[in-house]
């Protein structure tokens, strides 16, 4: 398989990296840039845990070929935030308790700060619908939902 | 003067074990409900949530070594049969492919009850080799060029095809453990029953469940010389350390396991299988660090399950409501191996009655192997006797609530001793209050006169759980010179919250502030032992041996403070970080402490001493869930569920919640969606994904009222706690069942309640 470097734009940083054609953007994020926030859950595009932006829309990364997302700007969970500077949904999520294992957690930020930013007052049932892409199996989704109305909340 | 080592009954997932355990040096005195804590019993945040936020928590999957290599399983597509032809060739001539393992490579080394890579094939989805490469992605191709012929053979995936007349030999000891039915009884239940003023008879059925955590199970391994460091996604690092050491024949010191984050476990997670052997195996043969990530397939399909159940169950009451008799015959579907989780115990626990009599049938199949899933053999039980008592009460006329009360067990009948304590009467009437149990089923039944499509319906159910945790366990607590404080301790946090309520129990222990104290936990070279964590017993084992650790260290600090201060031991308060003299205005904070001391270090260690004996520790709850069915497409909505738990004494209510509202949601997707199906012709798993195997999303959840009745079990152990997390999952089907079956009139007799079964059992087919 012909390997080739592709030229990424992640968090605002430029990177070339050495990519074949049939790899996906998942792939390449944790295993070429170890930004490895953006977690495999299932592969196949049904549980969430790879969400990512790209060109700032949501993408299941496990489902995007690294090769089309040449120049384009991708934004991962390492993106949003730091610990000294959180992004509002993620202190939001910390202040509610919304992730326990933590393990769908990036990818749940991913999908609500889409959905806030698209929505600034977003309803329980556009809460449900926008979020329902993402899989958690220890069950926070109550959290997440009130971590999500606490963000709406406060932007005026 | 008493003897160190003694002998103790420790309680795990409902079997009983004898363990030998180290008295502590020092049991103090219990946290009873005075007791005076400002750190314990906090709603503090969890300690590691900004790791969880920001992406930087590692995972075993995000492990990254030098010059690591990956694996990936070839799997049997057949469900029993024989490998009559292997050949890697193809694949091993792929670019970037570095090498294969097959039986011969891993022989003496077990999984899931069969040789690893065994040539006889037991189930669809075992493991015949592992292909290694410098990617994830070219090892998966790999394993596709590699040829098998395998010549098939009768199988069985149905219990009445392994109990059948011609059913082929699963096993060759017979298809069921030593031939015979496991029998539990006390009293004389038929005899009872015969003068029963009432007796109603029912058969349930649950379905087999898969745990389905969001990272599947993985292992990445690296040797340096003869030592050996595996990276694993486990409940139990040192039962990972003893089955690695044992399988490769190394002495333990020559194995180190590390966890230090992972993505869920719920019962799947508590050994080493075949994907560390494989990683073990490869990495030593290869010579190079290799990584072995079990891809969601092979997830769903082979590392473990909730069985299917049957359940026979007969009950008979006065006509008081009185139970004079309970009678359960189960039979189990168990795959091809797992240990012997009893549904049936629940039946001689929940309820007071003289006489019970259970029956369990285990039945091995040619499917994956049943492993522990949260509250196992209880959370099957309790949806047979739990919706058996709703019948009961119908049959009899009286409120489900009311029929629970009457039967109430104020001690543990079964092995006739009392329980450390018991509130699950506050369960019941606090319970019931918050949901307004009384008003909602009236409002129900009004709203059902003129509903004609949407029905709405109340049910509840309860439960009880052993969870009192127990010996072995350890903790050390170093102060360190700058007044930091480290816990270590070799339990793990499945994110379950123990970092959190580790350090808390630290912090109020030492008289330290809270930002001050980090607990380490997940690595076996750097903790002393803790058991798995399994059967709801992390916090109330490990908790008490991290109390006397901190109690130890603080012990000393105070004699080092007391010369620091020209003063008495007993003069010397500690707490916030500082040691302040009583009836005086001289301190110093621990910081200034340790500059005084410069390396001395202060190190106290903790134990855990043994349980009272012949008392039994459990966890009760009662939970109440409104639902509303949809009768014309068979859809249920669960509304809302109220649940009420005595799980003594709650080292910090929101992380205990948040565990609660999520054993709720997993007893949601038992009860409405979630069923592994396979192909009974082939043999066949048919839903091996998270897309046909449905778990709860955000839109399915309903609102959820979770909490404890305040207690405190100064009994159980000396912090007060008891278990927490497997309690929550038990009752939750029964009690959406029984909603469904006030909703509809019809009785519910299996689940999931998907709307085929719902439109079935309301045409009555």
């Amino acid at each position: 398989m012909a390997s080739r470097q592709l030229r990424l734009i992640v968090n605002g940083e430029e990177h070339s990296v050495p990519c074949v054609d049939s790899e996906t953007l998942l792939t390449v994020l944790r295993e070429r840039l170890q930004l490895t926030g953006t977690k495999l859950g299932c592969g196949r595009g049904e549980c969430g845990a790879c969400t990512v932006l790209v060109d700032g829309r949501l993408a299941y990364s496990c489902l995007t070929l690294a090769a089309g997302c040449e120049s384009t700007p991708i934004t991962t969970v390492e993106g949003l935030g730091s610990a000294q500077a959180l992004h509002p949904l993620q202190q939001a999520f910390i202040e509610h308790d919304a992730l326990q294992c933590g393990f769908c957690t990036p990818g749940q930020l991913m999908a609500g700060v889409a959905l806030l930013r698209d929505t600034a007052h977003p309803t329980p049932t556009q809460i449900r619908v926008a979020m329902s892409g993402n899989l958690c199996r220890c069950g926070t989704y109550a959290a997440i939902e009130r971590a999500i109305c606490a963000v709406a909340e406060r932007s005026a | 003067m008493s003897r160190r080592f003694v002998a103790t009954k420790v309680e795990v997932e409902g079997r009983e074990e004898i363990k030998i355990v180290e008295r502590p040096d020092l049991e103090p005195a219990p946290w009873d409900e005075h007791a005076a804590l400002s750190v314990v019993g906090q709603r503090v945040p969890r300690v590691d949530a900004p790791e969880k936020v920001t992406g930087q928590a590692r995972y075993t999957a995000d492990v990254q070594r030098p010059a690591m290599l990956h694996a990936e399983f070839v799997r049997a597509r057949v469900a029993s049969g024989k490998v009559t032809r292997l050949d890697c060739s193809r694949a091993l001539a792929l670019p970037g492919v570095r090498g294969v393992i097959t039986a011969e490579d891993v022989q003496t080394i077990s999984h899931q009850g069969a040789p690893l890579f065994d040539t006889t094939i037991h189930w669809a989805g075992q493991p015949i080799a592992a292909l290694c490469a410098d990617t994830p992605d070219i090892a998966r191709h790999a394993c596709a060029l590699v040829e098998v012929d395998i010549e098939t053979s009768p199988h069985a995936v149905t219990i009445e095809d392994a109990l059948g007349p011609s059913a082929p030999a699963v096993r060759p000891s017979g298809n069921t453990p030593k031939g015979q039915p496991r029998i539990a009884s006390r009293g004389d239940a038929p005899a009872a029953r015969a003068a029963a003023d009432v007796v109603v008879t029912r058969e349930y059925r649950t379905p087999c469940v898969l745990h389905t955590a969001i990272e599947t199970h993985g292992a990445a391994a690296e040797w340096t010389g003869d030592a050996l460091t595996v990276w694993e996604s486990t409940q139990g690092i040192f039962q990972v350390r003893k089955d690695v050491a044992r399988a490769f024949k190394l002495p333990l010191n020559r194995v180190r396991v590390v966890k230090d984050y992972m993505g869920g476990g719920f019962g799947a997670k508590n050994y080493a299988a075949a994907h560390t052997y494989a990683a073990v195996a490869l990495a030593r043969k290869l010579g190079r660090p290799v990584r072995c990530l079990v891809d969601r397939e092979g997830e769903q399909t082979d590392t473990g399950n909730r069985p299917a159940t049957r359940c026979h169950v007969t009950l008979g009451a006065r006509r008081d409501g009185t139970l004079v008799s309970i009678e359960c015959d189960a039979t189990i579907a168990y795959g091809y191996s797992g240990w012997l989780a009893s549904p049936a115990k629940i039946f001689h626990e929940l309820y007071e009655c003289p006489n019970v009599h259970t029956s369990e049938t285990f039945v091995f199949l040619n499917a994956g192997a049943m492993d522990s899933f949260r509250a196992p053999g209880h959370t099957e039980g309790a949806f047979a006797l739990e919706c058996a008592m709703d019948a009961l009460a119908r049959e009899l006329g009286i409120d489900p609530l009311d029929l629970r009360r009457r039967n109430y067990a104020p001690a543990d009948q079964e092995k006739r001793r009392p329980y450390s304590a018991k509130h699950l009467d506050r369960c019941y009437a606090e319970g019931a209050e918050r949901f307004g149990w009384t008003q909602r089923r009236v409002d129900a039944a009004e709203s059902r006169e003129h509903a004609r499509r949407l029905r709405r319906g109340v049910g509840m159910a309860s439960q009880i759980w052993p969870a009192g945790g127990g010996p072995p366990a350890y903790a050390t607590v170093r102060i360190n010179p700058d007044g930091t404080v480290d816990v270590l301790t070799g339990t793990q946090d499945l994110g379950t919250g123990s970092r959190t309520v580790f350090a808390q129990i630290a912090a109020e222990s030492l008289g330290a502030r809270l930002t001050d104290v980090r607990t380490v936990l997940g690595d076996t070279e750097r903790t002393p032992y803790a058991g798995n964590s399994w059967g709801s017993m992390t916090t109330a084992s490990v908790g008490p041996a991290v109390r006397v650790a901190a109690l130890q260290a603080r012990a000393r600090v105070l004699e080092a403070a007391a010369e620091l201060l020209e003063s008495d031991v007993a003069q010397l308060e500690l707490s916030e970080s500082s040691v302040r003299v009583r009836d005086g205005d001289r301190s110093m904070t621990l910081a200034q402490i340790g500059r005084k001391l410069g390396d001395v270090m202060i190190i106290g260690e903790g134990s855990r001493g043994a349980n009272p004996q012949d008392t039994a520790i459990s966890a009760f709850a009662a939970q109440f869930a409104e639902v509303e069915v949809d009768v014309e497409t068979g859809i249920v909505r669960v509304l809302h569920v109220t649940s009420a738990h005595d799980s003594g004494r709650i080292i910090n209510p929101t992380l205990a919640e948040s565990q609660l509202v999520g054993g709720i949601i997993q007893g949601l997707g038992y009860a409405v969606f979630e069923e592994r199906v396979l192909d009974v012709a082939t043999g066949r798993h048919l839903n091996p994904n998270t897309h046909d195997y449905k778990i709860p999303t955000i839109a399915d959840i309903p609102v959820i009222d979770a909490f404890f009745v305040q207690s405190a079990d100064p009994v159980a152990n000396h912090t007060g706690a008891r278990g927490v997390a497997e309690a929550p999952i038990i009752p939750t089907a029964p009690a959406i069942a029984n909603a469904v079956a006030d909703a509809l009139g019809v009785e519910i007799a299996e689940i999931p309640l998907t709307p085929w079964r719902v439109l079935d059992a309301l045409t009555g087919r």
